[in-house]
């Protein structure tokens, strides 16, 4: 596996000093982080150390969540992100999100992938589009039956397939994907797995994950976060062999207290 | 380190101070049950021996409600017409803007407007009815008539009006709780795909929670019915039937509130048909409030699949 550099690419999405507190309580803490152009970023640390919520910041989703602010900036293409006069909707449909939990529409799956392009305004028939996501995401092989089925009745890696296929029918800049294997077996993660590897052409692709080794299979490039903290930042090879900081030794060792 | 046995007293459960106290409660609560089923007892025994001088099939199908009259008639048909009148006006005025209320309550107030408004909505729950009343009569009559002089002074578009802002709070509060019902991933899960936050509200998250909101609804609605007091003072309680809200509406309660007035002598027909017609509103109002209970539950459980995608 040939590993880019993090090298001068261009950055897609970038933090400076990106502090988010809820109800005063600092969760990220003074954060500066780039995500360069077409890569795939993984941010690794312990549970409660902020992933989500640094993934969250990247297409303004912390806003919904009553006691949150935000300071610090974050920049998409160069441009504030969180400048008052930004379309939030088109935001989120160029920065696309999977949750660690889904939540699926029980309708079917076409209702499902639809209902983004619906909301985006995409008139006339959706099936080619419902299906070109579908199709990368392996849902998708030719048959109608899968388009009527209800999206509930999909088994969990299914479901957790399809609610990739949802942010990637709006055909989004950048995907975050929030600990997209938790709770699948192994078979169904590594489906998952593979959508991601190949998706590293598509789009750029920010995930957190719980599972370090995951980060070390997927990721050009890895983020230690600890505590609300961004304690290294690196070549993912460069952070798994060589890692400058003490605590992301220790985390990566399981000798973190 | 000696042992030291175990004494014999009052913590245990079977001695005399808290077999004592047990009795006491189970008293009181057996009271308050047995009084209320005296009161359910004495208006279904009044009724049916009024339904044995007068046939159910007269009292349910006739349209003349006039017992007092030379010729009297005992069809209950125009009281329940004036009741369901007052009870739907009133309701269907309410829902728009206590649903949108609710709407705004749990996802647009911040903490300080929400506090606030809360108190203002739970204030409106505590104004007696007869403060409504006079409220009708004295200011919302007025200021109709002016507007729209072939209006009457007592008519059924106040009571609708003054009824539908007492109920505003049923449909705030209870509205606002069938929206908790629904899982706060579903807006997000919405938004996230780039819907904007109405449309997200609109299409998933009210229609996730319709059954929660019906039921509310339907418990306002209730206590419109049940509702005396403004009716009588905005509506007046006219004799003859009324099918038309510009004038005064006759309903099943203001005809209760004013023949208690009266003086029906005790054991006549007339007295017997006040307790048909009291058992007709308690039936209708214990029906709906047990529909609207279950409707409400029925939301708690989530009904996702309301979801307009």
């Amino acid at each position: 596996m040939v590993m880019s550099a993090p090298g001068p690419a261009l950055p897609v999405l970038s933090t400076e000093r990106l502090t988010v507190r809820f109800d005063g309580r600092a969760v990220l803490k003074d954060v500066s982080i780039e995500i360069p152009l077409g890569r795939v970023v993984s941010i690794i640390g312990p549970a409660g150390s902020g992933k989500t919520t640094l993934l969250r910041s990247f297409n303004r989703m912390n806003e919904l969540i009553p006691g949150a602010k935000t300071a610090g900036t974050v920049h998409f293409q160069g441009v504030d992100l969180y400048d008052a006069d930004i379309d939030q909707a088109e935001v989120r449909r160029r920065i696309g999100m999977v949750f660690q939990k889904a939540t699926l529409f029980p309708k079917s799956v076409f209702d499902n992938v639809a209902f983004g392009l619906r909301a985006k305004g995409v008139e006339g028939d959706l099936h080619g589009l419902v299906e070109e996501a579908l199709t990368v995401v392996g849902l998708w092989s030719g048959g109608a039956e899968v388009l009527d089925a209800r999206a509930l009745d999909l088994t969990a890696g299914e479901q957790r397939r399809l609610s990739i296929a949802r942010a990637l029918a709006l055909k989004p800049d950048c995907l975050l994907l929030d600990e997209p294997t938790a709770a699948l077996d192994p078979a169904a993660s590594a489906k998952v797995e593979s959508i991601i590897h190949a998706l590293r052409h598509e789009c750029t692709i920010v995930l957190a994950t719980s599972d370090h080794t995951q980060a070390g299979r997927l990721s050009d490039l890895t983020a230690y976060l600890d505590s609300g903290r961004l304690m290294e930042y690196g070549a993912t090879q460069e952070l798994f062999t060589n890692p400058r900081n003490e605590r992301t030794e220790s985390y990566l060792t399981g000798r973190l207290p | 380190m000696t042992a030291t046995a175990l004494s014999r007293g009052a913590g245990n459960p079977r001695s005399p101070g808290e077999r004592f106290g047990k009795h006491v409660l189970f008293t009181c609560a057996a009271l308050s049950a047995l009084l209320g089923a005296a009161v359910i007892v004495v208006v279904a025994l009044e009724t049916v021996r009024f339904f044995g001088r007068v046939s159910p099939a007269r009292f349910f199908g006739g349209l003349t409600w006039a017992p007092l009259a030379e010729e009297p008639g005992f069809g209950v048909l125009p009281l329940i017409a004036g009741t369901a009148q007052i009870a739907a006006g009133a309701t269907f005025l309410a829902l728009p803007v206590g649903l949108l209320t609710a709407v705004f309550l749990r996802y647009y107030a911040g903490g300080r407007t929400a506090s606030v408004l809360n108190a203002v909505v739970t204030l409106l729950a505590c104004i007696p009815a007869v403060v409504y009343g006079y409220f009708a009569l004295n200011y919302v009559t007025p200021a109709i008539r002016s507007v729209w002089p072939g209006v009457e002074g007592f008519n059924g578009i106040s009571a609708c009006l003054v009824v539908g802002l007492m109920i505003l709070p049923t449909i705030v509060l209870l509205s606002r709780e069938a929206l908790g019902a629904v899982p706060n991933s579903l807006l997000e899960e919405g938004v996230a795909l780039g819907a904007t936050r109405r449309r997200v509200l609109v299409r998933l998250v009210v229609p996730a929670a319709a059954v929660g909101i019906a039921g509310s609804v339907v418990m306002a609605a209730a206590r419109a019915v049940g509702e005396t007091m403004i009716v009588t003072l905005a509506a007046g309680n006219p004799t003859g039937p009324t099918w038309n809200p510009l004038e005064g509406v006759r309903t099943l309660t203001t005809f209760l509130a004013q023949a208690s007035l009266g003086d029906i002598p005790t054991g006549s027909i007339e007295y017997g048909a006040c307790f048909a017609v009291a058992a007709v509103l308690f039936l209708l109002t214990c029906g709906m409030h047990a529909a609207g209970r279950a409707l409400m539950a029925r939301g708690q459980r989530g009904t996702l699949g309301a979801v307009r995608l």
